[in-house]
């Protein structure tokens, strides 16, 4: 009963991504080519932007609610982080690398596709939820940003490949992915309060969450102590990112969190 | 540039091997604690020897650093190599309270024994927290002695940390959720713990209405014989509202009618408002062969039974039973100090009176709306200034830790 199609919105976004992609692969110095590029790039984050909104209004509510919605979020901020990390500090790679992940997450949507309802539980019906979701879902892109600057490096010392390396952009991901992870904590534990009487339950989505964000604390510590060290700092990264994989969607499937608030509704 | 050099451990300055040693000797006395006298007792600090022990560790990690900071321990505590072992002895213990359901009752008797199943009480949790504690406390009393202007981001992260998990800890026990049953036009002023003892308040309620607004039913396919809902038809599953129609599985369907509110008159409804009340849609189904089928439906209510539309023999169409949108309680609240406040207490919207925090909490599910009690919750958390203070200092450095990036430390260029 919806009076747009997902599927189309959902597809246009990644085709637009992918020639986009394509065209920054191919462009070379050749201005219209590049062009091309960032607008068909841009256009996808649009289009992706256009839907969500869409979504919100035909929903009457925030499509926050279950995993699928939070996959969109995902979905757009990646590919938005992976621009301006481009426009910023030049690197192409990870434009390539945020829309490919971009498009692999649209088309879990894809293949199971969200029945779109209104319902939203009154506990949910906060001024924090939309901040609390947005700024964890934007930490969450960031951090998947920085772990793949984490792998490739790892990958680089592995094979022996003749690249240049440092740590710099993972770092820089960091501070940024860390703070607005620091933030989005903190608003659920205001939110919280309000809601279901505490700030701080260990919730197993909390007890999560408490470990993804200890485990970027750690990073940076040990960036800090030991700069040399580049290696163990590039494994801490890739496996805090498996810690908030788990946190993200892991959760639900942990039989530890049978009694958690935080599992998403389908 | 360093040299790596054998060290022997224990000499100074300390660092990693020490701080794994320290950690390895905190979780074992910690488990014997636990296996001997068992784990600590959630209510056993209470206000005021909570306020007590928070006060005099803070005043000797002051003392300590003021007096001692030659010391191998504090200056060892005071860097990254404390902050780094502790940070991954208290993630251990957190990652195996992860994978345990932190229910005692639900895990073998060992994950009893040993404390896992109730972390946060045990003795190895307690003395990870408290090593971590120390480490950051000390690490911000070397940062800001003597205070600089450029460490306020690092005094804002360190110390909102160390204040947010101190009170936080400490202000636990001193933690109270009651639960106040209210009935209609009954004064209440007992409330109830989660163990089941009782409480007088130093405040009265009464429910003076019990409000719940719901969104509209949904209409699925179901196994007749079951209830179930058809999974493949799970996805297509659309709100009742009318002039709404859909396809679920193979059948064309359409609201035709759709009362939020109402009661049967023979063979079919109408709009009532009495007690009891249920929703009743009328739909019309048409099967892939262009067959049309036309009957209410309803969830029914605890006064109403339920009604399907039979499709075919082993399939039905019906009605879910709504979601709660909304609801709250009005109530009258009497204080000890003589107000009387007529108020609404609704999810998300707490209300505080005489030092509570009172939360709608529950209602009698088996009458949904028109449950006559609503269970009301009273929290008081004298801590919770500090916490806060402590959150709102993490939330101001943690707009500093985003700044920290743009700082391009001794970088060349030669990003790939």
């Amino acid at each position: 009963m919806m009076p747009i199609n997902p599927f189309s919105f959902t597809l246009a976004a990644m085709i637009l991504w992918a020639v986009g992609m394509f065209f920054f692969m191919i462009a070379g110095e050749k201005r219209s080519l590049k062009v091309l590029a960032h607008s068909s790039y841009l256009t996808g984050i649009a289009v992706l932007v256009v839907f969500m909104w869409l979504l919100w209004d035909i929903l009457e509510r925030p499509p926050m609610r279950t995993l699928g919605e939070t996959r969109l979020w995902y979905a757009m901020f990646l590919p938005v982080i992976g621009y301006a990390t481009y426009l910023r500090w030049d690197y192409k790679w990870i434009l390539h690398y945020s829309g490919f992940v971009a498009i692999v997450f649209l088309s879990i949507n894809l293949i199971y596709p969200d029945n779109y309802d209104r319902d939203l539980m009154p506990a949910l019906q906060s001024v924090w939820f939309i901040p609390h979701v947005i700024v964890y879902i934007f930490a969450y892109a960031l951090l998947a940003a920085s772990a793949i600057v984490a792998v490739k490096g790892l990958l680089i010392h592995f094979f022996n490949w003749k690249m240049s390396w440092n740590m710099q952009l993972a770092d820089n991901l960091v501070y940024l992915g860390l703070g607005f992870l620091t933030l989005g904590l903190l608003f659920g534990a205001l939110w919280g309060k309000e809601a279901w009487g505490h700030y701080w339950m260990w919730d197993p989505k909390e007890t999560w969450a408490f470990l993804t964000w200890i485990g970027y604390l750690a990073y940076i510590h040990f960036r800090y102590h030991k700069p040399k060290m580049e290696q163990t700092a590039m494994w801490i990264l890739a496996i805090a990112f498996i810690i908030l994989l788990i946190a993200w969607f892991g959760v639900n499937y942990l039989p530890s969190a049978a009694n958690s608030v935080h599992t998403y509704s389908s | 540039m360093e040299t790596r050099r054998k060290k022997l451990i224990w000499v100074s300055p300390w660092g990693y091997t020490e701080g794994w040693l320290l950690c390895a000797g905190l979780l074992i006395t910690g488990l014997l604690l636990q296996l001997t006298i068992g784990g600590l007792s959630s209510g056993a600090l209470s206000w005021p020897i909570n306020i007590i022990f928070a006060t005099t560790f803070t005043v000797a990690l002051v003392i300590g650093w003021v007096f001692f900071k030659k010391n191998n321990m504090i200056n060892w505590l005071s860097r990254v190599p404390a902050a780094i072992t502790s940070i991954v002895f208290v993630t251990f213990l957190v990652l195996i309270m992860g994978f345990t359901l932190q229910v005692d009752s639900e895990n073998p008797v060992w994950v009893q024994k040993l404390g896992l199943s109730n972390m946060t009480n045990s003795w190895p949790f307690l003395f990870g927290i408290v090593f971590f504690l120390a480490a950051l406390g000390m690490a911000t009393l070397k940062r800001i002695t003597p205070f600089k202007g450029r460490n306020i981001g690092f005094f804002l992260n360190h110390a909102g940390l160390y204040i947010a998990i101190l009170a936080g800890i400490a202000g636990a026990p001193d933690l109270k959720r009651l639960t106040m049953e209210l009935h209609h036009d009954s004064i209440v002023w007992v409330s109830m713990d989660r163990q089941g003892h009782l409480y007088e308040m130093p405040l009265a309620m009464q429910l003076v209405s019990f409000n719940m607004e719901e969104y509209n039913p949904k209409v699925a396919i179901i196994e007749s014989r079951t209830g179930r809902i058809v999974p493949e038809g799970l996805k297509d599953i659309f709100e009742i509202s009318k002039g709404n129609v859909g396809s679920i599985l193979d059948w064309q369907v359409e609201v035709k009618e759709f009362y939020s509110l109402s009661g049967r008159f023979g063979e079919r409804f109408e709009p009532v408002m009495d007690w009891g009340a249920a929703p009743a849609a009328l739909m019309k189904v048409t099967d892939p062969d262009g067959n049309i089928t036309e009957g209410w439906i309803t969830c029914g209510s605890f006064m109403y039974p339920h009604q399907l539309l039979e499709l075919d023999d082993n399939l039905s169409l019906a009605m879910t039973i709504p979601q709660a949108s909304h609801y709250s309680s009005d109530v009258i609240i009497y204080t000890e100090d003589g107000d009387v406040i007529e108020t609404r207490i609704e999810v998300n919207k707490p209300v505080s009176a005489q030092g509570w925090k009172l939360y709608q909490y529950s209602y009698d599910d088996r009458f949904g709306r028109y449950s006559s009690t609503s269970i009301i919750e009273a929290i008081r958390d004298p801590w919770l200034p500090v916490v806060y203070t402590g959150i709102f200092m993490l939330i101001a450095g943690s707009v500093y830790l985003m700044t920290l990036g743009k700082a391009p430390e001794n970088q060349e260029g030669d990003l790939s």
